[in-house]
């Protein structure tokens, strides 16, 4: 290092002794013949010192919240909270709710039935009957439809032939 | 005896319970200082603090304890930082504006102007050199900010200064030397 070549970059490191033996040396050489650097030294002392003891400016915060909230965030991120519904589905209830449609698809076209076996068929009506049970609301009109129907046998009774005759 | 930072971070990898907790605890209030010295906004250096937190306990399997702890750890939370900073988020100050001002009015006013124990005049004097200062650290760009944040509040070295910063140790002694030059052509550096 020359007289001329001032260490402008390394003065702050100088100052705080991070410097290896030879460049330090080489560095307090230029500063005895240079006023301006040293002049420089001094002023980036006294800011460093400054900056050092300052009361801190950051505004404060409440830190159970900060803690509280990166909890949340956190539980957020690896997926240990109850996560919000979400309408979109993925691949695999896609696939079962597509399947689940091509059953309702097939149980619903006429004919389909007739070629079940009978204990699917019965499921297959219990379904039918399931789907049907807004009836109810009507249940006083079933009920008298079957008294309608008692009415009929009564009104036959003398054509019927007794049991067992047949 | 206490747990070295670096024997937590191991705990947070291998999902030990109360490890991720004790490390927060230990440097909420360092990285919260840190954010907001380069963010400059409440809110902004809260998001940041928290981002960093998160992204440890991601990847604090990937700490190679090649270097301390907190160098690793401010690493990522001024990357954080940096990428706030990218983003840009002017539209949040304009929505918290009256946030910030309540708070001021919450702020005891005791508590602010605790009663002077030396010379009025003197202390004044001090506080408002202080508060140049620190507007004057506020002009530098936030790389200038935190690599001088990052010696003389955090005490940390040229080298990990690099580190942290992801750059080499030459072009963080320029950085220095430039913030230090603007601090002093700003408020000169007399007593």
């Amino acid at each position: 290092m020359t007289a001329s070549e001032h260490p402008s970059d390394r003065l702050v490191p100088y100052l705080r002794g991070e410097l290896a033996a030879a460049e330090r040396t080489a560095i307090a050489a230029h500063l005895e013949g240079c006023a301006a650097c040293r002049a420089t030294l001094a002023d980036f002392a006294v800011l460093a010192e400054r900056l050092a003891r300052a009361p801190e400016p950051a505004p404060p915060i409440h830190w159970g919240a900060f803690r509280a909230e990166l909890r949340e965030a956190l539980a957020r991120r690896t997926g240990q909270a109850a996560r919000p519904r979400r309408w979109s589905l993925g691949p695999l209830p896609a696939a079962l709710a597509a399947g689940l449609a091509v059953i309702v698809l097939y149980l619903a076209i006429p004919g389909q039935n007739a070629r079940l076996p009978r204990g699917d068929q019965a499921l297959v009506e219990d379904s039918l009957l399931a789907s049907q049970l807004d009836l109810i609301k009507d249940l006083d009109v079933v009920q008298r439809l079957d008294l309608l129907e008692d009415f009929d046998v009564i009104g036959r009774l003398d054509r019927l032939e007794p049991s067992g005759t047949s | 005896m206490e747990q070295t930072d670096e024997a937590l971070c191991r705990a947070v990898a291998n999902r030990e319970p109360g490890a991720f907790d004790l490390l927060v605890e230990r440097y909420q209030e360092r990285a919260y200082r840190i954010a907001w010295s380069i963010v400059r906004d409440r809110e902004d250096a809260k998001d940041c603090a928290q981002e960093a937190f998160l992204r440890l306990h991601e990847s604090a399997g990937t700490f190679a304890e090649q270097s301390k702890f907190s160098t690793w750890f401010y690493r990522i939370l001024v990357n954080c930082c940096l990428d706030n900073r990218r983003r840009g988020r002017g539209w949040r100050r304009l929505l918290v504006w009256r946030d910030a001002a309540d708070d001021e009015r919450d702020d005891d006013p005791i508590e602010r102007h605790p009663a002077p124990v030396e010379d009025p005049g003197a202390h004044v004097d001090e506080e408002r050199q202080l508060s140049q200062l620190w507007d004057a650290v506020d002009g530098l760009s936030p790389r200038q900010r935190a690599v001088v944040l990052l010696q003389c509040r955090e005490g940390l070295a040229t080298k990990e200064i690099a580190e942290v910063l992801d750059m080499s140790e030459a072009t963080v002694r320029v950085h220095l030397h430039r913030a230090f030059a603007s601090l002093r052509r700003r408020v000169g550096g007399k007593r």
